[in-house]
């Protein structure tokens, strides 16, 4: 039998901020868009997070109401804990994804989320929301304000006792559930496939991620997330509350040794906002932020930065070369304070929070045929007029797929990318009237000399 | 009446059928299962005496903190255990009265 096929004029790949905000952008511009996810709710790295910088405004409270604008969106079909197989260019010059819907195992028009099925069930698993220090069970809703709000089954961790389909009132638990093809055709795709951070283990010198009290800084915004696997800032070794806190700058960016020669330009503010916060929950904690040098180059970011110092944050300046810990499992960091006649000097703290880097996630010169750069993140050789053009004609790119970005930077990249979709779609789609610019030619011929 | 029963006979056929299917994943999981039921009978039974903070229990069961700080986590979230104030720097967690495991 054929797959199901659907049509739409924009394929938006990841559920992200930068591809939800694309998909709004086009959507709301009156183009079909599919928004394709693999994870099975949308919400990306933002919806893990605390609050964002430079306002300190709720995280949950900014994405939750987009994720649900997504969702909502008559122009929006969204497919989650979806992969794409391949895209291949039809004759028409359009693009057609062979998509599979991997199974949830639970009926989604009936599930209501109500997550009997998650209390009775006995498997407690690490929750990968949480950085594992929270837990999930083999049957759950991802998280309190997953989109779609709907349970699934890890099918891989459980042992089918059926306690869940029996609990269930809907009854909407299916453990005959099957992969499902899908087809989509879209005449323009948007790449908004995100970024990973440096792994927690990348760096030897820095414990190899082996010293449970040295944690990379999306851990700690789930601690203090309210919605947070403890409900408090508490170190992961024995949950005691720290009194002193270091973070360590490029922990993984400008690092050579790692191939990340790079600036990540999140991880200043990242460390600045999370001091901050710290500060708010634990008020006699001591913060120290070693650094080699504070990037704080957006609107408001200096400011913040100074706000943080006023605050009693200290900033230190020095590479830290190692970190071990005591018998206490209290990390101690050896670092050259190059601002107090470079002396090295060995300091015990609480917890170490490692200030990690963004690198690319996904390679997607296979499915997608476009060009990576050589720090492995979309290749966008139109970098100065059109940021989000990719070397293929009708793909473009969107938020931090292209490479590092801050969530400002994602939701007006996003934007661009819809825009510069948007214009394709008019040059060349079947619905388009022919009066847009036409992108494809002049793209190609600057892409030849690119 | 007799179409319930049918109905509960095909389900535990198909649930076997699938588990035979998935045996290896099953198995794994079973074990695992197994283990964490004791560690959780050894935390269960320590905190038999009131309140506690998680290197009280580490102490009291010989378990590592870390993972009866997941495990308290684990209890916390679906309501087995429940916070009661804090002792020093540790928070002290009870077992919660609707303790059904």
């Amino acid at each position: 039998m054929a797959p199901r096929t659907i049509k739409v004029d924009a394929l938006v790949v990841g559920g992200g901020i930068a591809g939800m905000q694309s998909a709004l952008d086009l959507a709301d511009q009156g183009y079909q868009v599919a928004l394709v996810e693999k994870q099975p709710s949308i919400g990306g790295k933002m919806i893990e997070l605390s609050k964002v910088f430079p306002t300190l405004d709720c995280c949950s409270c900014i994405t939750t109401p987009k994720m649900s604008a997504v969702a909502h969106n008559s122009n929006i079909q969204l497919f989650t804990y979806c992969d794409i197989q391949s895209v291949d260019k039809q004759g028409d010059g359009r693009f057609v994804a062979q998509v599979i819907q991997k199974p949830r195992y639970v009926d989604i028009e009936t599930c209501t989320a109500c997550r009997q099925c998650e209390y009775a069930c006995p498997i407690d698993l690490p929750h990968p929301f949480d950085q594992n220090l929270g837990v999930h069970r083999a049957i759950y809703v991802p998280f309190s304000t997953a989109v779609p709000q709907k349970a699934l089954i890890d099918i891989d961790n459980c042992i089918l006792c059926g306690k869940c389909e029996r609990v269930c009132p809907v009854g909407c638990v299916d453990f005959t559930q099957q992969p499902e093809e899908l087809a989509i055709e879209a005449t323009a795709i948007v790449l908004a496939t995100g970024f990973e951070i440096t792994p927690t283990d990348a760096k030897a010198e820095y414990g190899g991620g082996k010293l449970l009290n040295v944690v990379n800084a999306l851990t700690v915004e789930r601690l203090l997330a309210p919605t947070g696997p403890y409900g408090h800032v508490l170190r992961p070794s024995d949950g005691k509350e720290p009194d002193s806190i270091a973070y360590i700058q490029c922990a993984g960016s400008r690092d050579k040794s790692l191939g990340v020669e790079y600036c990540s330009r999140i991880c200043c503010m990242y460390a600045i906002k999370q001091s901050m916060l710290i500060s708010g929950a634990l008020p006699l904690a001591d913060i120290a932020i070693y650094y080699m040098d504070i990037r704080t180059f957006g609107k408001g970011y200096d400011q913040f930065y100074q706000t943080a110092k006023a605050m009693g944050v200290q900033f230190i300046k020095g590479k830290v070369a190692k970190i071990t810990e005591d018998e206490n499992q209290n990390p101690i960091v050896r670092v050259e304070l190059i601002d107090e006649g470079s002396q090295v000097v060995e300091r015990q703290h609480d917890m170490v929070v490692l200030s990690v880097g963004m690198v690319s996630k996904y390679d997607p010169r296979t499915i997608y045929d476009v060009n990576v750069a050589g720090d492995g993140f979309v290749d966008t050789p139109l970098t100065n007029v059109s940021p989000c053009v990719t070397s293929r004609p009708g793909v473009f790119v969107s938020g931090s797929a292209a490479g590092p970005m801050d969530i400002v930077d994602s939701i007006v990249m996003a934007g661009a990318a819809a825009a510069e979709a948007a214009a394709y779609i008019q040059a060349t789609g079947p619905n388009g009237h022919g009066g847009g610019r036409s992108i494809a030619a002049g793209e190609e011929k600057e892409l030849a000399h690119a | 009446m007799t179409d319930k029963k049918e109905d509960t006979k095909n389900r535990a056929a198909m649930l076997k059928s699938l588990r035979e299917k998935h045996k290896e994943t099953v198995e794994k999981t079973q074990a695992l299962l197994k283990h964490n039921q004791s560690i959780r009978k050894q935390i269960r039974q320590a905190m038999q005496s009131g309140p506690m903070t998680v290197p009280e229990v580490a102490e009291a069961t010989g378990l590592p903190s870390d993972r009866v700080l997941w495990h308290v986590t684990a209890m916390k979230k679906y309501d087995l255990v429940r916070e009661v104030g804090m002792s020093g720097e540790y928070y002290q967690y009870e077992l919660a009265q609707k303790e059904n495991q």
